[in-house]
């Protein structure tokens, strides 16, 4: 698992590759807190190279969420797979999200 | 249905207004045909009557005149004898008089002028009665020439005799008379004087007057002349000539009825008194040579009085009978319409009941098979309601592999029954979504029935868990009869624990108990409907029976052929005689079949969420064994790792080391995972789901896990074995 941080046209992206499961949602959790002082910027997570992602993971997906809304930022979830994306539905996340 | 009222009651209105009219004509046609046949009978009885009358007296009157008569023409003879002794004369006045005493108060013998040259030219000895004594005295004096009186000129001349107008005597009798007159002749017929007798007319009032046809009836008897002689208002008698009188006052009736009077005729007449009141004339003359008249005057009023008052009843009478007529017949046709309405009402209760009979059975299972896609469950059930609906029922479904069953009897039937037998089974549904104990469920039911029990009634039902994946039965009982468990060789009752129906005692704590269900088994669950279905005899079908029809059919392939069976038997057994409660039945036929196992693999590991990519490469594994595709690979992951993950964190508590071992096994159908561990006793199946459609600030962090699992499992079964928590996930294949 591995994740990449970038600030392009003000906002906060962080590129997420490989599998967001239970073991590996602890080091993702820690790599997450740059996106949490996000005033001012709209945050992007780009799900492009996800393979997987566990409730650990949407768990993770939601605290940056509620953060953000706590502070005027919108964030938006960049090229989800299929199957991702069906876990997205199922969970009820598509509602919450917005996607890019 | 008010528009129906008015029309029921606007006809009902109708037809006794009609009705009244009805016999409101038919009385007073009735009374007056009635009061005319009586009015002219009794008409024709007062004019009888009244003739009757006239004619006796008449008679009397003309016996009392005739004697006199007789008595003058007797003593004429005696005058005639003693012409020669003028002085003799007083002798024979006296004796007409003590011969007829009280009815000829006088007598005279007035001569003709100087037949006594000694005697002088007025000779009239005259004897009359004064109180007890006789009088005797000349009856012609220089006052009085009686030559110039009618009685002696009119006898004088006609040589007969004669009865002189009725006059009133000043002269000494004070009182009313008539006198009759006969002529005396000498020896050569020459008449010579006459002899009078004066007759008091004293009684004539009487005999005329004492008695009467009707209280308020008078008679009036006048002279040929037409005076009054006889009338009850003294002050007219002999002062009045009556046609003078009917003249003077432009009475034409009364004229043309003394005319006839005068005239001598009988007759009847209608006239009005002053008053205007109505009164009857009934006339006749009296027989004999007085030239008399007589009259009878009947009050219309008298003569009808009683027929009126005697009418006036009757129609009371007949209105007071029309009124009870009208009163009772509104009162039947109140009640007629009263049934309507109960009808209609009937009616309308009985299609509701259909509605409600319809609802509550559509409450209960009813397409089979139910699981068409499952080949370790057979059920079938059947509801036969009584004449109404009643309070049986029974409900089941499959969570987690597990098929929950209930069969239930609300004490009594009808609607109340229904209602309570509704709420029993929204309770069974409710509770059983998250409580997989039998007799867990039984007691949330029986404390939330028991709380708004307000009504006392009760339900008896038996609640069984059956574990499809082993055959395990776990079940509780609240009164309800055993059921039959029918297998291949036998038949044999479940055993039961006593426990009280639902609804009686709040926090009673139900027992569970268990059994093994063979594959091949059918579990017979029933009403008493059943073992009480009664024959024309009285005899009830009975546990005896039940068992027999089972034991006879212990080979049946399907829960359906069970059913069927029992149903033609209840049904030869009773021989059409009616059912009298509901017979609700359920079969429950568990089919599992070895399965022919494709794969099977195992893995066990730590408690440490670190080791969840050893998981992910075993399911991998697994998958790729069984050429599953990509996305449902991705889906078991997803699956497993939840599920085992929820095991690390809750079944071992932070800080205790346990293992987790996992078993896939698959056979062409389905591949079963089952992940066991010896932690604390941990149901995932009994945890609240998530709600996915919270929004974020509502949203919790967790809970997604389980929820994930139920999603993409096909089913998901817990139990707890010896010690274990053992969670078993399926997962249709192919």
């Amino acid at each position: 698992m591995k994740t990449t941080f970038k600030e392009e046209n003000n906002d906060f992206v962080m590129y997420l590759s490989g599998r967001l499961d239970t073991a590996t949602s602890p080091d993702v959790e820690k790599d997450m807190q740059v996106l949490m002082d996000c005033e001012g910027h709209n945050i992007i997570l780009d799900c492009t190279d996800l393979e997987y992602i566990s409730s650990s993971g949407l768990r993770l997906f939601l605290n940056v969420l509620k953060n953000a809304k706590s502070k005027g930022s919108h964030v938006y979830i960049r090229g989800v797979n299929a199957d991702i994306n069906k876990v997205f539905a199922m969970t009820g996340f598509s509602n919450l999200f917005e996607f890019k | 249905m008010a528009e129906n009222t008015n029309l029921r009651q606007n006809s009902k209105a109708r037809v006794s207004i009609g009705i009244l009219i009805t016999a409101a004509v038919l009385v007073i046609v009735m009374g007056t045909v009635q009061y005319w046949f009586a009015s002219s009978g009794i008409k024709a009885e007062v004019e009888e009557h009244a003739r009757g009358e006239l004619r006796v007296k008449s008679l009397e009157i003309k016996n009392v005149m005739t004697a006199a008569e007789v008595a003058v023409e007797n003593m004429v003879w005696v005058v005639e004898q003693n012409l020669d002794k003028p002085d003799s004369m007083y002798s024979i006045t006296r004796r007409l008089l003590s011969d007829n005493d009280g009815v000829i108060v006088g007598s005279a013998v007035g001569f003709e002028p100087y037949y006594y040259r000694e005697k002088g030219r007025q000779y009239s000895p005259y004897s009359y009665e004064n109180g007890d004594e006789v009088i005797d005295k000349q009856l012609g004096t220089d006052k009085y020439d009686y030559h110039e009186m009618e009685w002696y000129t009119e006898t004088m001349r006609t040589g007969q005799g004669h009865w002189s107008e009725p006059y009133f005597d000043e002269n000494g009798g004070e009182m009313m008379m008539t006198t009759f007159s006969y002529p005396v002749h000498d020896k050569k017929g020459k008449t010579v004087a006459v002899l009078t007798a004066d007759l008091s007319l004293e009684w004539l009032s009487d005999v005329i007057n004492k008695r009467r046809a009707f209280p308020s009836s008078f008679n009036v008897v006048i002279s040929r002349n037409g005076l009054i002689i006889v009338s009850p208002v003294d002050s007219l008698i002999l002062k009045y000539n009556a046609h003078s009188f009917a003249t003077k006052n432009n009475d034409t009736v009364m004229q043309r009825v003394t005319k006839a009077m005068i005239d001598g005729s009988s007759g009847m007449a209608t006239v009005k008194d002053p008053k205007g009141k109505k009164n009857y004339i009934y006339y006749s003359p009296i027989d004999g040579n007085t030239g008399w008249s007589m009259a009878v005057i009947c009050s219309d009023q008298d003569i009808f009085q009683n027929l009126r008052q005697r009418n006036f009843i009757l129609i009371l009478l007949m209105i007071g009978g029309l009124s009870l007529l009208v009163f009772i017949i509104s009162r039947s046709l109140n009640t007629f319409v009263k049934l309507q309405n109960v009808n209609a009402e009937k009616e309308r209760i009985g299609s509701e009941l259909l509605i409600a009979s319809n609802i509550q059975k559509g409450m209960l299972p009813k397409i089979f098979p139910p699981f068409p896609d499952r080949d370790d469950i057979d059920i079938y059930g059947s509801l036969k309601a009584a004449k109404e609906i009643g309070g049986d029922l029974y409900d089941f479904f499959i969570r987690d592999e597990k098929l929950f069953f209930c069969i239930g009897d609300v004490s009594g039937k009808g609607v109340p029954a229904s209602l309570v037998m509704a709420v029993t089974r929204s309770l069974f549904r409710t509770v059983s979504a998250h409580e997989a104990s039998p007799e867990r469920i039984m007691e949330q039911m029986n404390d939330a029935m028991a709380e708004m029990n307000e009504s006392n009634m009760f339900v008896t039902l038996f609640v069984g868990v059956l574990d499809l994946l082993t055959g395990q039965m776990r079940y509780s009982n609240a009164g309800h009869c055993p059921p039959m468990m029918v297998d291949g060789n036998d038949v044999e009752l479940l055993q039961m624990d006593s426990n009280v129906p639902l609804g009686l005692m709040m926090k009673w704590k139900y027992t569970v108990q268990e059994a093994m269900i063979a594959p091949q088994t059918t579990l017979f669950l029933y009403t008493d409907g059943l073992t009480e279905a009664e024959n024309s005899a009285h005899e009830l079908f009975g546990e005896e029976r039940m068992i027999d029809t089972g034991r006879k059919n212990s080979d049946v392939e399907s829960s359906e052929d069970l059913l069927s069976a029992m149903n033609d038997a209840v049904r030869a057994f009773v021989d059409g005689n009616e059912q009298s409660d509901d017979l609700t039945m359920l079969a429950l036929r568990f089919t599992k079949n070895q399965a022919v196992i494709k794969l099977q693999r195992s893995l066990i590991l730590p408690n440490d969420v670190n080791a969840v990519p050893q998981l992910a490469s075993f399911v991998d594994d697994v998958c790729e064994q069984l050429d599953i595709d990509p996305s449902t690979n991705m889906s078991l992951n997803l699956a497993l790792e939840e599920a085992v993950v929820n095991v690390m964190k809750y079944a071992y508590p932070e800080g205790t080391k346990g293992e987790v071992h996992i078993d896939a096994k698959a056979s062409d159908k389905r591949l079963r995972i089952t992940i066991t561990d010896s932690g604390i006793p941990f149901d995932p199946t009994a945890q609240r789901e998530a709600d996915t459609s919270l929004s974020v600030e509502e949203r919790p962090i967790g809970g997604l896990g389980i929820y994930l699992v139920r999603q993409l499992m096909d089913s998901i079964n817990y139990n707890r074995v010896d010690g274990k928590n053992v969670l078993t996930l399926l997962k249709k294949l192919g």
